[in-house]
């Protein structure tokens, strides 16, 4: 409680040491991810679709919500390789805008979940007590209810839009990361180094912050790795019911749910939005199992 | 084990508490004037003023939600704006749909998921073992609503064996009925499937480390007896807790397989009550299910102290 003034802590972990262990450590995770050719493909793919979405406006051959009467429901040709949709726009154009969207809620719904749990379950944890007793319960009552069924209450409340959807999956997302935040940190504080500091005369933030915190980050990188993807289908799930992003925006749900009613005319539309999610997916999966490998050894 | 039983079911309790002042708080979220949401926008005076008085809502928030509290605890969770009908009527009439969807997607992923994870476990790092994985990979990573729609694309659209959408009672015509179910539950068992096999896989491997399977093989027995008689008992104990777990994962699934494949179950109803503002029936439904899966898990936590006497020493499932 009280704030951190003990010079001595200093010497624990001092910048330019702890940055130069930081360092050997990413060479050597480096090193080891190496060694796992599914997680590198999985990496370099997840990478590709991180360039898709930022470059967007100029890898896209066409404007994405550009309607033409003359290209309905055309067929993968060499003008529109994706074949084009109901309204006539470049199915591809909208699966290159569509990567936006779908990375856009998965990273910051998990942000969002991160943000909020972290600190909560580092108090649950390290202070124990009431605080912790009140937010496990909450927990408890928090994951009782399925995603869906959450998120759909949230929409219902807050209305359906892009926004919305993200916090819902990030509300969704939240307890997970206390709960993992406050076991990590339950099996963290009583270790030497971290008692060692508080009996220096650390404080609690100082403690949390500089002790524990660095501690537990990969476990929490590792989580993120799982919950990214499931984001991911978690948002297209919404705006395939229509609870998320609303058109003409193009989202890889959205046009999933237009593509349901014209199976038999043009099954192109459906090809590709569930191929970029599938592929989204199974790539962050893939690097997440090999990053799991990598930073934890010794957790898993 | 009765001192585990009372600190397990006060736990739920809470938890139910909670969830039911987490649902009044909801719905008094919504903006514009409580009555007026609960009875539709084109309710008139009268209908709004039976809304208030029947909920209390000109007494303080604390009464309205004892208020509300003690109406749920008698079965009355309101009815629909549009149908007048009781929501706990219209769950009825739904659940049973859902439940049976909900069986055969979770039969389809025992069915499959034991065997090969067994499989995988017994010859780990074979080839069998990278099949297994992969395919628990891919069925992590599938959209299963992307899964449902190749599904109609390929077996309905295209070669005509299964027919795409609808629903018909068991009662009727229990053929037409499990033709029409298969789809949905295959869709609805995809992602279970992925994460039992994963669990059964990992802890067979841990299971069959242990010193009585070695044991065992020391013996002379063979490994098809030592993995069935010995070693798959307490293999599979774990991949209980994961199931109870996954349930709210199976109804979120439901609720996506329903809308793709027209079943008129649990799903759909909540999805028609979001989309027409029909209140009363999202948080009914949003309250059943949250309950349901509380009552689940308590059942599955109790059944598993008495498979695994040592959980009970301990206190209860992980930390709490």
């Amino acid at each position: 409680m009280s704030p951190d003034s003990a010079p001595a802590t200093a010497v624990l972990a001092s910048g330019p040491r702890a940055g130069a262990i930081l360092g050997d450590r990413v060479r050597v995770a480096w090193r080891r991810l190496a060694r796992r050719p599914p997680a590198v493909a999985g990496l370099l793919v997840v990478l590709a679709f991180v360039i898709v979405a930022l470059a967007a406006p100029w890898l896209a051959p066409a404007d994405p919500n550009a309607t033409s009467w003359s290209a309905i429901r055309k067929a993968p040709s060499w003008a529109h390789p994706f074949g084009t949709d109901d309204l006539g726009r470049d199915t591809l154009s909208r699966v290159i805008w569509g990567a936006r969207v779908s990375m856009q809620a998965g990273v910051l719904s998990i942000l969002f979940a991160i943000a909020v749990g972290v600190p909560s379950g580092l108090a649950a944890g390290y202070y124990r007590g009431v605080i912790d007793q009140a937010l496990m319960r909450l927990t408890d009552a928090w994951l009782s209810f399925p995603f869906l069924i959450l998120a759909i209450g949230l929409v219902t409340i807050l209305g359906p839009s892009l926004t919305n959807a993200t916090l819902a999956i990030g509300l969704g997302a939240t307890p997970t990361y206390i709960r993992l935040t406050r076991g990590l940190v339950l099996a963290k504080r009583e270790e030497d180094y971290v008692q060692g500091a508080r009996a220096m005369g650390a404080g609690d933030f100082r403690v949390m912050g500089r002790h524990v915190l660095p501690n537990i980050v990969s476990s929490i990188l590792v989580q993120a790795t799982v919950s990214i993807p499931a984001a991911i289908i978690a948002e297209a799930v919404l705006s395939f019911l229509g609870l998320g992003v609303q058109p003409p925006t193009p989202s890889w749900g959205t046009m999933l749910n237009t593509a349901q009613a014209f199976l038999e005319q043009a099954p192109w539309m459906a090809w590709w939005p569930g191929l970029a999610i599938f592929a989204l997916a199974l790539s962050f999966n893939l690097a997440g199992d090999g990053l799991r490998d990598v930073l934890d050894p010794r957790d898993y | 084990m009765t001192e585990f039983l009372i600190q397990r079911s006060l736990i739920s309790l809470v938890t139910l508490l909670l969830i039911t002042l987490i649902v009044f708080t909801g719905v008094r979220l919504i903006p514009g004037d409580p009555a007026r949401v609960m009875a539709g926008t084109d309710a008139d005076p009268a209908g709004i003023e039976e809304i208030r008085q029947k909920y209390g809502l000109r007494d303080p928030i604390p009464v309205q939600y004892v208020k509300w509290l003690r109406l749920a605890l008698h079965g009355d969770l309101g009815e629909s704006i549009r149908t007048r009908e009781p929501i706990v009527r219209l769950v009825s009439h739904k659940l049973p749909i859902t439940l049976q969807l909900s069986a055969f997607a979770m039969l389809i992923a025992l069915l499959v998921a034991i065997p090969v994870g067994v499989l995988a476990a017994v010859r780990r790092n074979t080839a069998w073992d990278y099949l297994a994985g992969s395919v628990s990979l891919c069925g992590v990573s599938i959209p299963n609503f992307w899964l449902g729609i190749m599904l109609i694309l390929f077996l309905s659209v295209r070669l005509h064996w299964l027919p795409a959408s609808g629903y018909v009672s068991p009662l009727e015509d229990p053929w037409g009925n499990l033709q029409r179910l298969l789809m949905p539950a295959v869709v609805l068992a995809a992602q279970l499937m992925a994460v039992l096999m994963r669990q059964t896989r990992n802890s067979m491997i841990e299971v069959l480390s242990a010193d009585y399977v070695r044991t065992a093989y020391a013996k002379g027995l063979r490994t098809g007896i030592v993995v069935f008689r010995h070693a798959i008992r307490n293999g599979l104990i774990p991949v209980i807790t994961i199931l109870g777990l996954q349930l709210g994962a199976l109804i979120s699934g439901a609720v996506i397989t329903e809308q793709i494949f027209v079943v008129p179950g649990f799903g759909r109803l909540i999805l028609e009550g979001v989309f027409t503002r029909d209140y009363p029936i999202v948080q009914g439904v949003v309250l059943i299910t949250a309950s349901a899966y509380v009552l689940l898990n308590l059942l599955v936590d109790v059944s598993y102290s008495l498979l695994n006497p040592r959980i009970r020493v301990q206190g209860g499932r992980g930390e709490s």
